[in-house]
Order: structure tokens, then C-alpha cells, then sequence
């Protein structure tokens, strides 16, 4: 009897643990039952995360803490960079107030988890469109904000090239598409590496600086951004000239809400068409009077014809004038690239506008 | 007064203590169970909604990504990349536990100590060791250690030309020839030599001379190896530097090495406290009774008291089996490949989590039984037998 009590006691412990441990995800599990009992067909519709956005008042975008250029946390506490720019545009969008967002540090290893459990409201972590991720992780890619391949950094003067580099020691960061793409291009080349993956880039650095790793392999404008803040100087280390793989960077929503999904697409388009039009953030008050119809829709500006007048609301979800509040409060594309890519030594290359050569290409806004 | 029971009548079932008791446990494990389920289902409802996987198929997909230190390629299965997890887990598991075990007990003899130097350093040792958490002392030993203490390849120390020794790994001489029949050789020679033992000990028995057990076991152990060595046509290669790697031998990753030095200082240091105190559990008549028969410190310690305390450590010693083998998941962060560091690489290169992550906890529940099923049999077997 004695045994049994404890046998008793020992799942009531059991259970509050567990429930203790549910109690993060109640809200969110409860919300989802109900509705898969309601709407079990029109699964997008309801309960959007526009709404709750909305309701809470605060975008909630999953980031990192240490990426130089796209995501550092500066002595104040904020977080500043390219993607931090792209999470604002989002807010200023959603909200009309690009300070209204929540910054989520994650783990390169868990950010799809975080999006799956909907503890961020959208992804904008240097995270690359693969098909595996669309399917596997439950994530809706993007609009890619950045156009970026895999490189190799090595210390200045050890490797003329990456095909040199046989029987080397490539650290990578863990759980990532780096990995693979490493693993591929050694055995492309008959190279042999021995690929080390590591939680952290700060353990990447250590080991690094240590000399344990001869190549440091990752996206070249992540490359970049490690390069000038080595501690050695940036003319230590150095940048392969092979690319050796395709690595769209874009923002990621949970699958599912496809509202949501337009949402954040468009407040991401918005900062690229701007720049198309030549609208900044310092200019963008002068464009509110233009004649341009093109323009005027796209600042959702009262288009007077001999009919009366209209605002265009393309029926997304968002405040007519998302546009002027992202490119008034963030920036267009150009400005963000300048402000935080540019000063790392990045060319826009790929990153240009499509009337320049490059792949930015925004569809119209009407 | 007329209604004095008469007869002890039947307690109603609602007041009878014995229905009571089953009825209150019954409620409590329906509860657990309506929660597990609702928690399930809200899992399956959640990943459902979101078309994530939650069957076993992702184990067929190619990996994505490479191991230091054997050949998968990036297209072996996932089921390949856990199975080499696995082994390395094991890898790290059994070789720590053999060494923390050896420098556990030799800590916790030298606790004891008549000798106040000995006794103070095994003292400090454990003090300092057991109170500093497992995963600062883990990245200590990598940042510190292996990678800022040990030369890089290009200065490695080359202690009589055997080893190489640098921040990309310890490289020890080394067989040449398949490993199965390594394995079956040195089976082969672990299974004669304890026959051996056996033998000695029945002679012991029957004519009164010292068995020697251990000196038979290993000449016999020594013979058997050196004629398969010689027969199967083994060779030893030697590590040397080649240009940024080391070539030949066998090459222990730093990862490892760092995983292992500090698994093995950290449970050596409980260990030692068992010993320690399985040691004075002894009775003290038993230490006496030793020093009545003249036996020297060091037989009295090995054939009269260690048996005993062995016997008394057996289930604690067991205990730190265990947390070593969970702890070595630790080896994740400093990029050892073991079980949680695949899982996570795995889950990061478009796996499914929940699932692979349960494939994970199974497996590492699956060697912790297993290990305590050893150590049951061993403790069954030590006990003493009480009549």
C-alpha cells in the first residue's frame, strides 16, 4: 500500500510539473483547439495574427544579438542593423510606430521552433529560403531582404583559394543551411573537409582566433560583418573569392495565416518600391503633394479624380498609408542597405534594384 | 438503546478506508492521463494545422551535413548521422566511465590518507570540482584549455615523437587493420584471460596457493594479443604533422578530449565521495582484524577492506554511471558530436522536432536502463547474502 501512495504521489508531482510546463503554451494551445473545432476548414481566417498583433500592439520579431550589420545589440540595449530595420519597417507598417517592436534573441538551432510555437510573430533572422524549410519547418517564406551566398574567410595569406584547401578544418554555425553547403562543396572538390559546427559565432571566433578552424564558411555578408569586428584587425583575415552557394535571406511567417504572410511581404516590398520611386525618409513628405497616381497610391494619398476622391486600400489588412509610415519612420531599401551594410564594405551587387541590374524587383502598388 | 448494533455491521463503501484509497488513486492517474492526452492532442492539433511532420520518415532523408571523423557524406541517411551519435555518445560514456571510476577511487583512498599533504590535496580536489557546475567547467576546458593551452598544429608537441598533441586534436599511435578483428582479438583475449582468472582462483581453492589471478590473466591476456597481432598482420602507424592535419595514428578529437577530461573530473570527484564514505562503513573490526594478521596497508586495503566498500558504493557508483552518460549531452555545446549535438543539427537542417527530439530522449533512456540493469546485476551479485 505504502508503494502505491508513493506511486500516487509521485505522479501528482508529475502532473504539476507538466502543467507548470504547459502553462507557457496554454494560451496559445487553447486558442488553436477551439478553433480546429470551429473552423476547421477555414483555418486562416480566423484568429490571425494580424489580429493579435494588433491587440497586443507590439510585433513581436524573432532576432539575434550578435550579427555585425544585420543584428547587434548596441550599449543601450537596442538592437540595430539591417534585419532590426526590417522588423521596425514591419511594426511601422502594422502599427504606423516602428518602435513597437519586441526583439526575440534566438538561437540559430531553435528559431523555427520559436515560430512554430508562436512565441514570434515573424522571423527576420538571416534565415535561408530552402523548399525543405518551407515543407518541414512550418515556415512561409518571403520576400527576400537580402540576396546573399556562402563564402570561405580564412586568414590572410593561408589559402590562394578554396580548392587549396584540402584536408582543412571549416567551422560553420550549427543548424544551419552552412552545413550542408560546406559538406557539398568539400565533396565537390574531392576536398575532405572536417566541418565543426558550433553553437554560437562568438565560439566560431574563439576557435578561430585559436587557430583550431583554417576557414570560417558562411554567407559572405555575414563573413563580412565577423571581418570587421575581428579583434586582429580586418586585414588579418580574408575573403575567398568563391561563392559556392545560393543563400536568399527573407523573412519567414508560421504557415497557415496567409493574411499575415501578405502583411509583413508587403511592408517589405514597400522599402524596395520606395527606393524605386527615389522616396526617403528625409524626402518623404515633399512626395505627399506628387501628381504621380503611382506615387500617390502608393503613399495612400487621397487620389482626386473628376469621379471624387479615393485612397487606394489594396484590402491587406493594413492602414492605408503603411507605406509612407515605413519608408517615413525606417527607410527604403537603400537607405537601410547604406546605413548598415555599407559601412561594413558591402556592395549592393545582386541587392540593387532590378533597374539597376539587380534582383530587387517590387510588384506595383495599385 | 435499543438500536446498539448488535453484529459489526458492513462500513459503507464511501467511508471504508481500503475503497477509499484505491478510489483517491484512481482519480489522480485518470488526471495525469486526460492531461497527457490533452497535451498530445493539442500537439498533434498544433502540428497538424501547420503540416509538420510527426511520423519517422525524416531518419530516410540525407543528412546535410557531415561528422568529423568518419566517412558519412552529406547524403548518408539521417538514420546514419543518429547511429553515429549514438556510437560516439557511447564512446564518451564508456571511456569516462572507466576513467572516473579509477581516479574516483584513488581520490577517495587518498581522502583518507594518513599522509596530511594527500589527504588535503584529494580533499581540495573534490571540494573545488564538485562545486563548480558541469557546463562552466566543460567550456573552461575547451576555451581554456584545449584551445588556448594546447599549441596549434603548426607548433604541436611531439612528446617522444608518439603523440601530437595541438588544439586540433591528441594523435596516438595506432593499429592498422579492421576493427572487428581488433575487436575479436582483444574479445578473444578479455574472455581467455578471465577463464585464466577462474582457474587460478578454483587451484587457490583446492591447494591452498596464492591464486595470482591477476598476473595469469594478463600474461595470458598479453599472449593472446601479441599472437593475433602477429598472425592477422597488424601493423602501428605513428601520428605525424602533415602540413595543417595530423595523418596517421588515431586522432582524438579536441571536442572529445575536452568532454571526456571533464566528465571524468567531475564524476571522479562524487565518486570518490562514495568511496570515501563506503570505505569508513566498513566496520572498523574488519581494518583490525587485518592489522591482527600483519597484512600490509596496502594488501589489508586491497583484499579485506575495498571488496567491502565496493559492495556498499555499488548503487551510488551507479547513480554517477548514469549522470556521466546524460551529462555527456553537454558535449553539444562545445561541438562534439554526440546524440543532442546531431538532433540539433538535424532539427536546424529541416528535421522535425518533436519527433527527432523523442528519438533522442528514447535512445538516451534506452542506455540508462540499460546501464542500470548492468549495475543491478552487479549489485545482486556483491551483495552480501544474509541468512
Amino acid at each position: 500500500m505504502k508503494k502505491s501512495v508513493a506511486l500516487v504521489g509521485a505522479l501528482a508531482a508529475m502532473t504539476l510539473v507538466l502543467s507548470a510546463c504547459a502553462a507557457d503554451d496554454t494560451e496559445t494551445a487553447a486558442t488553436t483547439t477551439t478553433e480546429e473545432t470551429t473552423a476547421t476548414e477555414t483555418v486562416a481566417a480566423a484568429g490571425s495574427v494580424l489580429e493579435s498583433v494588433q491587440e497586443a500592439g507590439v510585433v513581436r520579431c524573432g532576432t539575434r544579438d550578435a550579427l555585425p550589420g544585420f543584428a547587434v545589440l548596441t550599449e543601450a540595449g537596442e538592437h540595430e542593423g539591417f534585419d532590426s530595420d526590417f522588423c521596425k519597417a514591419i511594426a511601422a507598417a502594422v502599427l504606423g510606430d516602428a518602435t513597437a517592436v519586441e526583439m526575440v534573441d534566438l538561437e540559430t538551432a531553435d528559431r523555427f521552433t520559436a515560430l512554430q510555437n508562436g512565441s514570434i510573430d515573424v522571423l527576420v533572422r538571416n534565415t535561408t529560403w530552402t523548399a525543405s524549410r518551407d515543407g518541414g519547418e512550418a515556415a512561409t517564406f518571403l520576400q527576400p531582404n537580402f540576396y546573399d551566398g556562402q563564402g570561405m574567410m580564412v586568414a590572410t595569406g593561408s589559402y590562394a583559394s578554396v580548392e587549396d584547401m584540402n584536408g582543412a578544418v571549416v567551422c560553420v554555425a550549427k543548424g544551419t543551411t552552412t552545413e550542408g553547403n560546406a559538406a557539398l562543396e568539400s565533396s565537390r572538390l574531392g576536398l575532405n573537409w572536417e566541418v565543426r559546427s558550433f553553437d554560437e559565432t562568438d565560439l566560431i571566433l574563439e576557435a578561430f582566433i585559436a587557430g583550431q578552424c583554417d576557414g570560417w564558411s558562411s554567407d559572405v555578408s555575414q563573413l563580412t560583418g565577423f571581418r570587421s569586428a575581428y579583434p586582429d584587425g580586418a586585414d588579418a583575415l580574408e575573403i575567398l573569392p568563391e561563392v559556392f552557394s545560393k543563400e536568399p535571406l527573407a523573412p519567414a511567417v508560421l504557415d497557415g495565416d496567409t493574411q499575415w504572410a501578405q502583411v509583413v511581404n508587403w511592408a517589405i516590398l514597400a522599402t524596395i518600391q520606395a527606393e524605386e520611386f527615389g522616396i526617403t525618409s528625409a524626402n518623404v513628405d515633399d512626395f505627399l503633394t506628387s501628381e504621380d497616381v503611382s506615387i500617390q497610391r502608393f503613399l495612400g494619398v487621397e487620389i482626386v479624380t473628376d469621379d471624387g476622391s479615393a485612397v487606394l486600400d489594396p484590402g491587406l489588412g493594413l492602414p492605408t498609408d503603411f507605406a509612407y509610415q515605413v519608408v517615413k519612420q525606417v527607410g527604403n531599401y537603400g537607405e537601410i542597405f547604406e546605413a548598415h551594410l555599407t559601412p561594413l564594405g558591402l556592395e549592393r551587387g545582386v541587392n540593387a534594384l532590378w533597374t539597376n541590374g539587380g534582383l530587387l524587383y517590387a510588384p506595383p502598388f495599385r | 438503546m435499543s438500536s446498539l448494533p448488535s453484529a459489526p455491521t458492513r462500513v459503507p463503501f464511501w467511508r471504508d478506508v481500503r475503497v477509499l484509497r484505491w478510489a483517491f488513486q484512481l482519480v489522480v492517474l485518470a488526471l495525469v492521463f486526460a492531461l497527457l492526452f490533452w497535451l498530445y492532442g493539442n500537439y498533434q492539433a498544433n502540428v497538424a494545422k501547420s503540416s509538420i511532420p510527426t511520423n519517422l520518415r525524416f531518419l530516410d532523408n540525407p543528412s546535410n551535413f557531415t561528422i568529423p571523423g568518419n566517412d558519412l557524406d552529406q547524403s548518408a541517411p539521417v538514420r546514419d548521422a543518429f547511429y553515429q551519435g549514438f556510437l560516439n555518445t557511447l564512446q564518451v560514456a564508456i571511456a569516462g566511465i572507466v576513467f572516473a571510476t579509477i581516479l574516483g577511487t584513488l581520490v577517495g583512498i587518498a581522502r583518507l590518507s594518513k599522509n596530511f599533504l594527500v589527504r588535503t590535496i584529494a580533499a581540495a580536489y573534490v571540494e573545488v570540482i564538485r562545486n563548480i557546475p558541469l557546463l562552466l567547467l566543460l567550456t573552461f576546458m575547451n576555451l581554456a584549455v584545449v584551445l588556448q593551452t594546447f599549441p596549434r598544429i603548426e607548433e604541436a608537441w611531439l612528446p617522444l615523437d608518439l603523440f601530437v598533441i595541438s588544439n586540433r586534436g591528441i594523435a596516438i599511435p595506432w593499429f592498422i587493420g579492421s576493427a572487428p578483428i581488433l575487436l575479436a582479438v582483444g574479445a578473444a583475449a578479455i574472455l581467455a584471460a578471465w577463464a585464466t582468472g577462474k582457474i587460478r582462483a578454483r587451484i587457490s581453492d583446492a591447494t591452498g596457493k596464492p591464486a595470482r589471478a591477476g598476473l595469469y590473466a594478463f600474461a595470458v591476456f598479453a599472449l593472446i594479443a601479441l599472437s593475433g597481432w602477429v598472425a592477422l598482420g597488424y601493423t602501428v602507424t605513428l601520428p605525424f604533422v602533415d602540413d595543417r592535419a595530423t595523418d596517421g595514428g588515431f586522432r582524438l578529437d579536441p571536442s572529445f578530449f575536452a568532454l571526456l577530461v571533464t566528465l571524468v573530473i567531475y564524476t571522479s570527484s562524487h565518486i570518490a565521495e562514495i568511496v570515501r564514505g563506503s570505505i569508513m562503513a566498513v566496520p572498523r573490526g574488519q581494518g583490525e582484524a587485518a592489522d591482527a594478521l600483519a597484512l600490509k596497508p596496502g594488501v589489508k586495503m586491497r583484499l579485506v577492506i575495498l571488496p567491502q566498500a565496493f559492495r556498499i558504493a555499488m548503487p551510488a557508483v551507479g547513480n554517477q554511471y548514469l549522470n556521466l552518460i546524460k551529462n555527456s549531452s553537454l558535449g553539444a555545446t562545445i561541438s562534439y558530436f554526440e546524440l543532442t549535438q546531431i538532433a540539433q543539427i538535424t532539427v536546424g537542417n529541416g528535421s522535425p522536432a518533436v519527433p527527432a527530439f523523442t528519438l533522442t530522449l528514447l535512445v538516451y533512456l534506452a542506455i540508462s536502463l540499460i546501464t542500470s540493469v548492468i549495475v543491478n546485476f552487479f549489485n545482486r551479485r556483491l551483495a552480501l547474502v544474509e541468512r
